[in-house]
C-alpha cells in the first residue's frame, strides 16, 4: 500500500504495525489502572496530594517534560524526513531524539537523589508511594522505548528503511509518542495541581 | 514516492507543546489553591495529548481502532481530574472498601 494511498484516507492504517498497537493498547490499559489508583488515593487524601506536590522538584518534572516533548517531536521529524526522501536529516533527527531521550533517566536519577536528600522516600506517605509507583513504571516504559530507538537508529543507518517502507521507524514513533502522552498526563498530576 | 516535508507544522506543534507545558506550570503558581485550577489543567492536558495524537501519531489517517484507543485514553485522566476535584468526597465514599 503506497504512502499516498494511506494518507489519502482511502485506506485507514495502523501507524507502524498492528503488533505495536497491541503493545500500546496494553500500555494504555496498564496506566489507566494506575491513574485510577492515583485518583482514588487523591479522593481519599486530598490534603496529602496538595502538600506532596509542593515538596517535589518542579525543575526535574519540567525538564523531563521538555525532554519527552522534544524527543517525540524529533522522532516525528525523522519519520517526516524519511518520507520526503531526506535520509541524512532523518538520521540526524533520530540521533538527536535518542540523545534527548537519554537525558530522561539521568534527570530521574538526579531527581531521586534530590528527593532522598529531602527525606522523600517511597514510604513518606500516600502521595509519594503513588508518585514513585507511577513515575518508576513510566521510566521502565521509556527505557524500552530508548532501547527500541537504538535498534531503529542502527537499522536506519544501515539503510533498512526507505521512503516507501519504514514501518519499523513509524512503530517506534507510535510507541514513543504514546509514552510521551502518558508523561504529559503524569506531569501535571504530580508537579502542577496543588 | 517522496512526499513534501511537514517539518514547519511539526515545529509549530512542538512549540505549542512547550508553551502549554510551561504555561500550565505558571498557572499552577498563579491559581494556587483555586478550585478552577484542576479544570484548567485538565483542559491543557487534553489539548497537549490531542496535539501529539493528531500531529505526531497521525490518528486522523489511522485505523478507527487506533483513533478510538487514543481518544479514550487522552480523555480519561482529564475527566477524572475534574470529577475528583468537584466530587472527591462522593468518589472516596464510592471507592471505599
Amino acid at each position: 500500500m503506497s504512502h499516498a494511498a494511506q494518507m489519502s484516507g482511502t485506506a485507514r492504517r495502523f501507524p507502524g504495525n498492528k503488533g505495536i498497537w497491541v503493545g500500546i493498547s496494553c500500555e494504555f490499559l496498564e496506566f489507566a489502572v494506575m491513574f485510577a489508583l492515583y485518583f482514588i488515593a487523591r479522593a481519599h487524601h486530598p490534603e496529602a496530594f496538595v502538600a506532596g506536590a509542593e515538596r517535589l522538584s518542579r525543575i526535574a518534572g519540567t525538564a523531563i517534560t521538555l525532554v519527552m516533548v522534544s524527543s517525540s517531536f524529533l522522532v516525528a521529524a525523522s519519520v517526516d524526513a524519511l518520507r520526503a526522501g531526506l535520509r541524512p536529516r532523518a538520521l540526524a533527527c533520530l540521533s538527536a531524539a535518542l540523545v534527548l531521550a537519554l537525558a530522561y533517566p539521568l534527570v530521574k536519577f538526579l531527581e531521586i537523589g534530590w528527593n532522598l536528600d529531602q527525606g522523600i522516600g517511597g514510604n513518606s506517605g500516600i502521595f509519594f508511594t503513588v508518585y514513585y509507583y507511577l513515575t518508576f513504571n513510566h521510566l521502565v516504559h521509556a527505557s524500552w522505548g530508548i532501547i527500541g530507538m537504538v535498534w531503529v537508529l542502527a537499522r536506519l543507518a544501515w539503510g533498512a528503511y526507505t521512503p516507501e517502507e519504514h514501518s519499523g521507524l513509524e512503530a517506534l514513533g507510535s510507541y514513543w509518542h504514546a509514552t510521551d502522552i502518558i508523561w504529559l498526563v503524569i506531569f501535571p498530576l504530580f508537579y502542577v495541581v496543588n | 514516492m517522496n512526499v513534501r516535508s511537514r517539518l514547519p507544522s511539526l515545529t509549530l506543534v512542538w512549540l505549542a507543546l512547550v508553551a502549554l507545558s510551561l504555561g500550565s506550570l505558571g498557572l499552577g503558581g498563579w491559581l494556587h489553591g483555586s478550585p478552577w485550577l484542576p479544570l484548567l489543567v485538565a483542559a491543557i492536558v487534553w489539548c497537549k495529548c490531542f496535539l501529539v495524537a493528531r500531529r505526531f501519531i497521525e490518528v486522523g489517517s489511522a485505523h478507527p481502532f487506533v483513533a478510538r484507543v487514543v481518544a479514550v485514553f487522552i480523555a480519561l485522566a482529564p475527566a477524572a481530574l475534574v470529577l475528583t476535584s468537584f466530587f472527591g468526597d462522593a468518589i472516596a465514599r464510592w471507592a471505599s472498601l
